[in-house]
């Protein structure tokens, strides 16, 4: 299911504009990510996408379809939705109860949601008959997350999955929407963590104050200085040492050495140049993804 | 952009007025609308708050507050319309009848609302929270326990009312209808809600009390504040005309 935004403009409030004509599109079982700056319009981007926010002007298309013209549960068989805060989004007394709530109000509770409830407590290694407020951030945001994906929405907007948890818990949530992704989904996520985006994300949107400012391949869009000034964003790991490299050594610009999308192949790239100070790039080992 | 009950920064006479003051104009303002039951008077004490709220450019905040105390008295006037039967009978019902003086209660109970809410609320408008609790404190000497609990009731409203927003969003973002089927409907899929509502409330209250102990909560006492509420001459003539109105409306139940 592909989405696409033609010159969007929107506000919550008529004086403060936020978007001011974003364009982009999102291919079917894409895994695109937004970056920027808080404020820069990236979760109002999200809520316009499950129709929680009009355009004022412009057009966002789900799958060829105006939201304006879909009704809010068509657009919840369409567009799953994990918020930033995990709270909102829980309101039931149990685990297995909370993962059926999403069939209830979509008049789709029969046998196969049950089943797929069970299929997805398994996956994510829920207890069904836990309370919900009683677990910890970590498993309130993978209940919530299970709860969207229990009802496979061809696309999964993730607003800041991974904020407030820890490497595991982060690391356990990503797995769990790579999966998703995998399994043909169309993925899109707002994220402040550029590890994440980078070992993720195949190709990220930059927003910056209501406008994209740049969009490509994940790597092409991290090493691009101008963007990263732009947008204030900080590289991950392995671009920044390939920046940094590039500045020392020019020679080495363009070469697989600071092309290198991760440390394995940058080790083996720096090892083909023997004059490179290798130790530099071993020493990050284990302190990168 | 402004929420419910907060503060609007402005320079008008009712910005600059003591915030005990204001607080006991509007008290004694809701107590007079309560005391009489003449329309008339009613009236004009409700003309009296609007032009209070256009002195102070409040006539927006002010006139969504009237839709929704409108409502609630609404309710309240349906309800008297059907078990107050006075006056001249209009139309014959089982257990009595609506007569005129049924229309009459009714729409003394709508006015009287409307006209005791406007100066109560339109005070949180025009008065930092801050400045209304410590006021309270030094000029009234109430405990300052007391005045925190108030301030922070008042700062939470807002705050839960964007919570409950952003749950409704959660659950419609889940396909849940809530512009669909009436206020019946809309009410019957709130109450769920109420729940993560409560939940995260009881969070917010417990992290916000746990960080006022750590700073010293309880070591404050009413010295503990270093800015004065001075009462001016304009302060006392505000006092003057609420006891005047108060006064007046006595004078009217009594008489008439």
């Amino acid at each position: 299911m592909t989405i696409e935004f033609r010159d969007v403009h929107a506000s919550y409030d008529t004086d403060t504009p936020i978007l001011k004509g974003v364009s982009f599109h999102v291919d079917d079982g894409e895994f695109v990510a937004f970056v920027g700056t808080n404020g820069a319009g990236k979760s109002t981007t999200m809520r316009l996408v499950n129709g929680l926010l009009k355009p004022e002007k412009g057009e966002v298309l789900i799958d060829g379809v105006s939201t304006v013209e879909l009704k809010t549960s068509e657009l919840a068989r369409r567009v799953g939705f994990l918020f930033q805060n995990p709270d909102n989004q829980i309101c039931s007394s149990t685990v297995r109860e909370e993962l059926l709530f999403g069939f209830r109000a979509l008049g789709r509770l029969d046998a196969n949601a049950e089943a797929r409830v069970e299929e997805i407590i398994e996956e994510f290694g829920l207890n069904p008959d836990d309370d919900p407020f009683l677990l910890n951030r970590g498993t309130r945001q993978l209940l919530a997350l299970a709860s969207i994906v229990v009802l496979d929405t061809p696309v999964v907007v993730l607003d800041e999955p991974t904020t407030g948890l820890d490497f595991r818990e982060c690391v356990k949530v990503m797995r769990i929407i790579r999966r998703l992704h995998e399994s043909g989904a169309t993925i899109v996520m707002v994220c402040h963590d550029m590890e994440v985006v980078a070992d993720f994300a195949e190709r990220v949107i930059v927003m910056s104050d209501g406008r994209v400012v740049d969009e490509g391949p994940t790597f092409e869009v991290l090493r691009n200085r101008h963007t990263l000034e732009v947008a204030s964003l900080v590289p991950p790991q392995i671009v920044d040492i390939s920046l940094a490299l590039s500045l020392v050594r020019q020679d080495l610009r363009g070469t697989p050495v600071t092309q290198a999308n991760d440390l394995d192949e940058m080790c083996d790239a720096v090892a083909q140049v023997k004059d490179v100070e290798y130790l530099g790039a071993r020493g990050l080992e284990g302190g990168s993804r | 952009m402004n929420g419910f009950l907060e503060y609007v920064p402005g320079d008008s006479l009712l910005h600059r007025l003591n915030p005990v003051a204001k607080l006991l104009f509007a008290i004694v303002f809701a107590i007079t609308c309560f005391c009489t039951g003449n329309l008339v008077f009613l009236c004009c004490m409700f003309a009296l708050g609007i032009a209070m709220a256009a002195s102070c450019g409040m006539m927006k905040q002010v006139l969504g507050l009237m839709k929704a105390v409108f409502v609630f008295s609404l309710i309240l006037a349906i309800l008297l319309v059907f078990t107050t039967p006075q006056g001249e009978m209009l139309v014959e019902l089982p257990w009595g009848y609506i007569g005129t003086g049924s229309l009459l209660a009714a729409a003394t109970t709508i006015v009287r609302l409307e006209a005791a809410a406007i100066p109560l609320f339109l005070t949180f408008y025009v008065t930092k929270i801050s400045d209304l609790s410590n006021s309270v404190v030094k000029v009234l000497h109430v405990p300052y326990k007391y005045a925190f609990t108030f301030a922070s009731t008042v700062h939470f409203i807002p705050v839960f009312m964007n919570d409950m927003k952003g749950i409704m969003e959660a659950q419609t973002a889940r396909g849940i209808e809530f512009d669909v089927g009436g206020i019946v409907n809309k009410v019957r899929l709130m109450v769920p809600l109420c729940v993560p509502l409560l939940v995260s409330s009881v969070r917010k209250t417990n992290s916000a009390a746990i960080a006022a102990e750590v700073r010293g909560f309880n070591l404050r006492t009413r010295e503990s504040g270093y800015k004065q509420y001075p009462f001016s001459g304009a302060d006392f003539v505000v006092l003057a005309l609420a006891v005047g109105l108060l006064a007046a409306a006595i004078c009217l139940t009594v008489l008439l």
